[in-house]
């Protein structure tokens, strides 16, 4: 999908189609959006297959849905493209799971994750970033979102524990579950897709898993800790190793390339703000909180009404479905005056909702965070300048805002 | 791996050299029956027919994961995840079947 939008236009709420595939790769959602904010906080959709969900667009409203799951559950379910199937993985899968059992799994997860924990990788990470932009600085046109995908992967195989030879799988098979229609990663049916990538990532965790076992192999990498935790004092089940496994694979492999390229896309449209981030790295940090409100790329999460609940100035039913615009919140004039303005120096910028809100809040946005710094770092300090070098692609994805072809040529940067 | 002559007998003790990709013959038709039988059984649902199509049937792929599980157990193939799901009727699985019984 764009990230600039283009100019408003009419929108006929009664007739919109928020899962219009269309919409997202060739087209322009915000201007939708923002009408949904201004005239429709609360917007009702029925499918042509008799499926219906609501959605919330406003920052505040995004904000109770996703943060409180009392009012709506996790339990049935988080991601749209499984609308009106309850989750099979529900209470099991960490995603799909509501207090007070989420908290006690995710709590020692938690702790290898916080901000201090992952510190230690900051050199290793460098080096890493370091080596992928590598050919880029070498004048080659270099595809930036094809090569992002792999990114995550470079930096959290060693931290999770996953050998070389399988990230390349990995990151097609975490593709196919978040754009399983995308015709990068499209195989048979939508619903083959999905059910191909989810049963070969639960196999290659389950398989991990049974070899560390076997093996006696101890660690200290992420996945291990899943095999040794004892949340309300019994260790995870076999299932539960896998989908958790599962889970941490997606939220590592998914997002991060799309920040990382709608970000650079946006500083290649305006070099003004790449050369002031550059005069002054200090900025560094505010330009990734920028990047991450402004390609939210986890574009939505959904909930499930509990009872009858006012949101919005409207009711969603008991067991509605409700999807939970984090790309409209992102672009909430309210919380982010002049929305649409791509700005490194913007204040709150980190009041976004692109990690999430509440109980459900990226585990992994400390890691994030602080790779995407590195990236920028090295970016800002081995490029002088950076092009379009061909036209940008999007992802046909209704579920996550991203890129599949971004085509930069980069100017080497002679340090004095 | 090579047939065996076991496997040619199992196939209704055909003399000539088995051809998977032939039409379900009498055999076949007993295994697709039995497959549907195994998926109305993870699927929740009695009375799955030979043609009828896993999505539609709400089939997902914790039942997947069990199904193909009880196929290795049961007849000794491990069937390919893609294949499974792109096969998409009891019918067409039970052909991966015989054709991973005859090596092919």
């Amino acid at each position: 999908m764009r990230l600039t939008p283009g100019p408003a236009r009419d929108v006929d709420l009664d007739t919109l189609d928020l899962f219009d595939l269309d919409l997202y790769s060739t087209g322009d959602p915000h201007p939708i959006w923002d009408v949904m904010r201004e005239r429709a906080p609360l917007h009702h959709q029925v499918l042509p297959d008799g499926r219906e969900f609501w959605s919330v667009t406003r920052y505040e409203d995004v904000r109770r849905v996703l943060g409180d799951h009392r009012e709506f559950t996790s339990e049935r379910g988080t991601v749209p493209t499984h609308l009106g199937t309850d989750d099979a993985a529900a209470g099991v899968l960490m995603t799909s799971t509501d207090p007070p059992r989420h908290t006690e799994v995710r709590r020692p997860l938690n702790a290898k994750l916080t901000a201090r924990a992952v510190r230690s990788w900051e050199d290793k990470i460098r080096a890493t970033v370091r080596r992928f932009l590598q050919p880029a600085l070498d004048g080659e046109t270099f595809d930036l979102a094809e090569q992002a995908l792999l990114l995550p992967a470079l930096v959290t195989g060693p931290l999770l524990g996953i050998p070389e030879k399988d990230w390349a799988e990995l990151v097609q098979l975490t593709a196919m579950v978040t754009a399983p229609c995308d015709p990068h990663f499209l195989v048979g049916s939508e619903a083959a897709t999905l059910a191909i990538s989810h049963h070969e990532l639960l196999n290659y965790v389950r398989d991990w898993a049974t070899t560390r076992r076997a093996d006696g192999g101890e660690d200290d990498s992420l996945l291990h800790h899943l095999m040794s935790v004892r949340p309300g004092g019994a260790p995870l089940s076999d299932e539960e190793i896998a989908l958790d496994g599962y889970s941490i694979l997606l939220g590592a492999n998914v997002t991060t390339p799309h920040t990382v390229s709608g970000t650079v896309q946006a500083l290649v449209e305006r070099p003004e703000q790449y050369a002031k981030a550059q005069a002054d790295p200090t900025l560094i940090p505010g330009l990734v909180e920028e990047g991450l409100r402004w390609t939210s790329a986890a574009c939505n999460f959904m909930r499930y009404a509990v009872d009858d609940v006012q949101i919005g100035g409207g009711t969603i039913p008991a067991r509605g479905a409700v999807v939970a615009w984090i790309g409209s919140a992102n672009r909430d004039a309210s919380v982010f005056p002049d929305p649409h303005t791509f700005d490194i120096t913007r204040d709150g910028a980190k009041r976004h909702g692109a990690f999430g809100f509440g109980p459900h809040f990226c585990i992994g946005a400390p890691l994030a965070r602080m790779t995407l710094r590195i990236f920028f770092e090295e970016l800002l300090d081995g490029c002088a300048s950076i092009e379009l070098a061909g036209e940008p692609e999007h992802l046909r994805s209704y579920f996550i805002a991203g890129m599949t072809h971004l085509p930069v040529a980069a100017q080497k940067r002679h340090t004095p | 791996m090579e047939s065996s002559p076991q496997m040619v007998h199992e196939r209704g003790g055909q003399e000539e050299t088995p051809q998977p990709q032939a039409g379900p013959s009498g055999a076949s038709a007993a295994l697709a029956q039995e497959i549907a039988e195994l998926w109305g059984e993870h699927l929740g649902s009695p009375g799955v027919g030979p043609e009828d199509d896993f999505f539609a049937l709400g089939g997902n792929s914790l039942a997947g994961i069990k199904i193909i599980e009880r196929v290795l157990l049961d007849h000794g193939v491990r069937l390919s995840v893609r294949d499974f799901y792109l096969a998409g009727t009891p019918a067409k699985v039970a052909e991966l079947i015989e054709q991973g019984r005859a090596g092919t």
